[in-house]
């Protein structure tokens, strides 16, 4: 294996985890604080990339415009759609439960989950009717760039990879300068540290996890377009998949924590590229390369939970075992 | 406390003379030290207080007793031997306690609440449970009859079909105390154990401790009412900002002028109901 | 949700007389005896009724157009109205007949009435909406309206009489309580045995809505809180009878039909038991259940001599493969569970939901081409014999005391051995130290610790024997479906069972109760099995149905009555000694 085409795996691993990272952000925000794992963040991030295409394809100028000029107006798109559900999710699934015992919103979460994607299949076109022609279980066509992919050295770098990594830089920033420096963002920690005292001291904690809920889903409707540009289609399952990763990615940067969030799925995204092109490039190890990718994620989950459970950057999770 | 008397070794020494030694236990958090090198002894057959104001490090302390925290440093020794680092060890070899915030199974019935605090010194596992032979009934019985003498023991012997949550309040600390106490404990940690209880209940629970006295325990009570304490112990403790301050008798500790500025700030007579008001609402 | 709870300790548990015997508000607007001969006029219509022909033409289904005997749905009608008779004697306080509404007759007549109204004025909307027309009513269509609409007016008429049970009456003996169990339970068999053989989607909504509605009148009345009593008391006379009336429905079949329903819900009501203990006792959420199912399926089709197995030339014994499918099931089990359970609690949510998926994965990719060579990939292992045990041939028709059982008949009697065995486990193991020290870790998993009770080993052990249940289960499906795929074990899909549907059945049945996950799973498997319409919608509602379960009653169907089915026997001498404290206390207090 020659070093450009580890470089390349490497490449292709930053693009692929910094979108991971992007969900990521959504699960930890929202475990530290009231600590769910809201199983339908993927669901979250699936109507992000439909809210996007929506857009594209119902307003038809949006069509006609250079895609780089088009993708913010469907960022909006996006970011209302998986904002609105994540909001009435927490009003409705959530919030009423937040004394329940802990398996029920985990429950509950599963139920929101499936509903959302079942709700999104229902608008499928099926076979034989509808304007689109596409099989039951057909992925549906996202818009991609047409240029070519810019070269550095020997590694290809396509323009929607350079684009994800740029998107998530720029969402990394804010969303540092949101904890660090604006009132809520300060609230928002505050809770996690102690919601009962944050309380106390007049914070509106509803107001805090509806935050962390629409924070989340926006940075998932991001994420969920720079999947629809990569891969040129979205699917109404494929919240499943990549929620289980951005999970992964979470728990391995360290739950609780938002710069592990990203991290992790910098490491996770890396990881799975660097190891299924490892074993692909050799003759021997050659059957066990992509078909297999998704194992060997779940696997580094298992060795950091093992090993490290606490994460790579630390959790921060208020203790109330 | 001489430093000659604690560092000597050995079970045998220990046996029939002190049930709990902890030694220069210590705990910090980060950069915070809850505890910081407590010395306590525990005779057989004692009653000792642990009084202090609120953050003084009273319930890290019985948590670093029970195998909830690993104490930073110092060493605690039960009969002799050094007790292990896991709760459910720790129970295992003798030391049962009850929570401050009262933690029941809340869903169980409270016959059943005792009967898990049987769980250590029962043995029947999957196998026995599905074949259920003699040995398997034999066992079920003794804790069933245990847990029953225990109900009746506190008093609350016509609550065992209901569910824990429904108890009483008051019942409620009580269940707590029978749980623990099904384990056979030779040492029972009491942490505030008439929290939110009226005088007449108070007044009861003391009783309770003198009963439990009787059946051959030491117990060691946190709490912030002073004549519950005073009215109780041996011994008391003070513990201030995770130091010991004092120890010795209640008349001592009563009289000593530290104690009295540090824990209550103003004399005793005075101070003692409203302080323990405030503690109250605090916690 | 939150005043049904004291409602049940009331029940079981007797407070003050003078709560007791809180009198009904009398409404005086309309005489009780014209509500009552109302009812009573309107029952006796109502089965008349279903002795004409509602329809003229046979086209719809069930042929309701025979006069001189009930057929299709009237056969509901008609039950529903001897029921209502029945219970209106609850209502003239006929003797023998009080039992029957310990908590008030009212709610049961309203329920009865409307069971009898909803469903039958649902066929006859059929009618007229499939056959275009209320013209394809006759004589009987408005007799048959009219009749079941009287009780309605009736029993709205009276008032609300709902109070709180009286003590149970003394305990009957033990031969009539054990006939008044068989006699529930057996009851029970044929409604379910109607509901699984209805033929078409209108036969079965109608059916639907009239069980509905008759068991919440029954439930309100008070009448089956007291047969659960009644079971509770009587543990071993109903799980007997439950078998026997579980037996008796393979023997009513005629032919193999219905059959293969009742052997799937046979599977899927096993494996949802099994996930109870993981979920319902230890509190240990697993998402990927039905992956243990498939690895027992995957282990007993390898070794069971299937052509297409790799190992197609070991063919073993069906104990041995048992034995291998748990074994496996229990490595697979410890291997997710050991590094998880030691964590927060949710981390085996999302490791077991990820261990479902991978085992899909895998199970595709063992195919020889992106993988070793062992499961043959999507087509999976397929060809598996059907079972011979004891030289008896489960893929043949035999004759059994003049019954023949075909292929699923007599899988159906091996899913009823290995639904009792897992019951038996399930039952003792709960009321064992060990289901204690399970629910003890589920309440407060500190508490448990500080109690000696060494959580990690005990969840291990809850995983592990979860798994074990499922790989059992699955040595068995492997065979009655003949073919193992990897498509059959995913999170979510279409069909039961499946780790969703699993889930769903638990927790919609009730969590940590024997009873509420074999009606779940039941449900989940007829509802969507019956009508048509909801093919593709079953997962939304299911999902929705999760949502609003966890909001609303998070029980369950059936709330799981510890403090009942535990010490039941020395809950009476318990409860007196306890009203004798109370009252001394009480007195003491006003002394005071």
């Amino acid at each position: 294996m020659t070093t450009t085409v580890f470089l390349q795996l490497v490449t292709n691993g930053i693009a692929q985890g910094a979108m991971y990272g992007l969900i990521a952000v959504g699960y930890t925000m929202v475990y530290g604080i009231i600590q769910l794992i809201n199983f339908a963040h993927g669901e979250f991030f699936m109507f992000g990339g439909f809210g996007a295409l929506a857009v594209y394809l119902w307003i038809p100028p949006v069509q006609h415009l250079p895609l780089l000029a088009a993708l913010p107006i469907m960022l909006v798109g996006g970011m209302i759609a998986s904002v609105v559900i994540a909001v009435l999710a927490e009003r409705f699934a959530y919030r009423p439960l937040r004394n329940a015992p802990r398996l029920a919103p985990l429950i509950t979460a599963i139920g929101v989950s499936i509903l959302l994607q079942q709700l999104v299949f229902l608008w499928y076109p099926q076979p034989g009717g509808g304007k689109v022609q596409v099989g039951v279980n057909a992925p549906v066509q996202f818009p991609t760039f047409a240029g070519k992919p810019f070269h550095l050295g020997g590694v290809l770098i396509q323009r929607a990879n350079l684009l994800t990594v740029i998107v998530a830089f720029l969402c990394m920033a804010y969303l540092a300068y949101f904890v660090a420096k604006t009132r809520t963002g300060r609230a928002m920690q505050a809770t996690a540290q102690d919601p009962d005292t944050a309380r106390l001291m007049g914070i509106n904690t509803d107001k805090v996890i509806v935050v962390a809920f629409v924070l989340g889903a926006a940075f998932a409707a991001v994420a969920s377009i720079t999947y629809g540009l990569r891969f040129g289609q979205v699917s109404y399952d494929m919240g499943f998949s990549a929620g289980l990763k951005a999970f992964t990615a979470a728990v391995l940067g360290g739950i609780g924590n938002i710069y592990g969030a990203m991290v992790g799925g910098l490491v996770l995204g890396i990881a799975e590229q660097v190891t299924t092109g490892v074993l692909a490039n050799y003759h021997a190890t050659q059957q066990w390369g992509t078909a297999w990718q998704d194992v060997w994620a779940f696997l580094l989950l298992i060795i950091v939970l093992l090993v490290r459970p606490q994460g790579l950057l630390g959790e921060r999770v208020a203790d109330r075992a | 406390m001489t430093s000659t008397m604690t560092t000597e070794p050995g079970p045998a020494g220990a046996v029939g003379t002190s049930v709990l030694e902890a030694r220069g236990v210590t705990m910090r958090f980060g950069g915070l030290t809850a505890v910081d090198g407590v010395d306590l002894t525990v005779g057989d057959r004692e009653i000792v207080g642990l009084i202090g104001p609120n953050g003084a490090g009273k319930t890290t302390f019985f948590n670093c007793l029970t195998g909830l925290y690993v104490p930073t440093s110092g060493d605690v020794r039960y009969k002799g031997t050094v007790l292990p680092s896991k709760p459910y060890r720790v129970t295992q070899a003798g030391i049962a306690r009850t929570f401050q915030n009262i933690r029941l199974f809340a869903n169980m019935t409270v016959l059943e609440n005792v009967m898990v605090g049987r769980h250590c010194r029962t043995k029947e596992g999957l196998f026995s449970a599905i074949g259920r032979g003699p040995r398997y009934r034999a066992a079920e019985r003794d804790s069933r009859e245990n847990a029953r003498e225990l109900l009746d023991f506190l008093g609350i012997g016509r609550h065992a079909g209901s569910l824990a949550r429904n108890l009483p309040y008051g019942d409620q600390r009580k269940l707590e105390i029978a749980r623990a106490m099904a384990s056979d404990p030779g040492l029972i940690l009491l942490d505030e154990p008439t929290a939110g209880m009226n005088p007449q209940e108070t007044r009861a629970t003391q009783d309770v401790v003198f009963k439990i006295r009787e059946r051959g325990l030491a117990v060691v009570v946190i709490e912030h009412d002073m004549r519950f304490i005073f009215g109780l112990c041996d011994r008391v403790a003070v513990l201030v900002q995770g130091r010991k301050l004092v120890e010795g008798t209640p008349q001592v500790v009563r009289a000593d002028e530290r104690v009295i500025a540090a824990y209550l700030g103003t004399p005793y007579e005075d101070g003692a109901a409203g302080a323990r008001e405030d503690e109250g609402t605090a916690s | 949700m939150a005043d049904k709870v004291p409602e049940w300790g009331s029940a079981s548990q007797p407070r003050q007389p003078d709560t007791l015997s809180a009198q009904p508000q009398r409404n005086a607007a309309v005489s009780p005896a014209l509500a009552k001969a109302l009812i009573g006029l309107g029952a006796l219509a109502t089965i008349a009724s279903t002795f004409l022909a509602w329809t003229w033409t046979t086209s719809f289904p069930g042929d309701l157009s025979v006069t001189g005997y009930p057929g299709g749905n009237q056969v509901i009608t008609l039950v529903v109205g001897v029921l209502l008779l029945v219970a209106l004697g609850t209502a003239y306080g006929l003797p023998g007949l009080r039992w029957l509404a310990p908590r008030g007759h009212v709610r049961l007549l309203r329920g009865l009435a409307l069971a009898g109204a909803v469903s039958t004025w649902y066929i006859l909307l059929a009618v007229a909406i499939e056959l275009n027309g209320i013209a394809n009513w006759v004589t009987g269509s408005w007799v048959a309206l009219t009749a079941t609409a009287l009780p309605v007016a009736g029993a709205f008429l009276l008032a609300d009489d709902r109070h709180e049970a009286a003590r149970p009456p003394a305990a009957l003996p033990r031969w009539a309580q054990t006939v008044i169990i068989l006699a529930a339970i057996i009851s029970a068999m044929f409604i379910a045995d109607y509901g699984i053989t209805t033929s078409f989607t209108e036969e079965f909504i109608g059916f639907a809505l009239a069980v509905g509605l008759a068991a919440w009148g029954l439930n309100s009345s008070g009448v089956l809180a007291r047969l659960t009593e009644l079971n509770a008391r009587n543990r071993v006379a109903t799980s007997a009878a439950a078998f026997a009336a579980a037996l008796l429905f393979v023997f009513l079949q005629t032919s193999d039909q219905y059959n293969t329903i009742a052997d799937d819900i046979l599977i899927f009501a096993t494996v949802a038991l099994g996930l109870n203990i993981v979920v319902g006792l230890a509190g240990l959420l697993d998402l990927g259940y039905v992956a243990f199912l498939g690895v027992g399926a995957y282990s007993a089709a390898l070794v069971s001599g299937a052509a297409s197995s790799r190992f197609a030339h070991t063919a073993l014994p069906f104990w041995a493969q048992i034995l291998i499918g748990v074994g496996v099931s229990i490595i697979a089990g410890v291997i997710i569970g050991a590094p998880t359970l030691r964590l927060r609690g949710d981390y085996l949510a999302i490791v077991t939901l990820g261990f479902g998926e991978i085992f899909r994965i895998v199970v595709n990719n063992l195919n020889g081409v992106s993988g070793p060579s062992l499961t043959n990939g999507p087509e999976g292992v397929y060809g598996v014999p059907d079972l011979s045990l004891f030289g008896y041939d489960f893929g043949k028709p035999h004759v059994l005391f003049g019954v023949t059982f075909g292929k699923f008949g007599n899988y159906y009697l091996l899913l009823l051995v290995a639904m009792a065995i897992v019951v038996f486990i399930y039952a003792r193991v709960n009321e064992s130290r060990l289901g204690r020290a399970w629910v003890a870790i589920r309440e407060d998993e500190t508490a448990a610790e500080a109690m000696g009770i060494h959580g990690y080993r005990f969840k291990l052990l809850a995983f592990a024997l979860g798994a074990s249940l499922a790989g059992f289960a699955g040595t068995i499906n492997a065979h009655l479906l003949n073919t193992v795929t990897p498509d059959q074990y995913m999170f979510s899909a279409s069909s039961p069972p499946n780790s969703a549907f699993l889930l769903a059945a638990v927790v919609l049945g009730g969590m940590g109760t024997i009873s509420g996950p074999l009606l779940g799973a039941s449900l989940l498997y007829l509802v969507p099995a019956k009508f048509e319409f909801f093919q593709n919608k079953q997962l939304l509602l299911f999902g929705l149905a999760l949502i609003l379960m966890m909001r609303f009653r998070p029980e369950g169907l059936v709330p799981n009555k510890r403090r009942q089915l535990e010490f039941h026997e020395e809950e009476v001498a318990e409860a007196e000694a306890h009203a004798v404290a109370e009252a001394d206390a009480s007195e003491a207090e006003a002394v005071a």
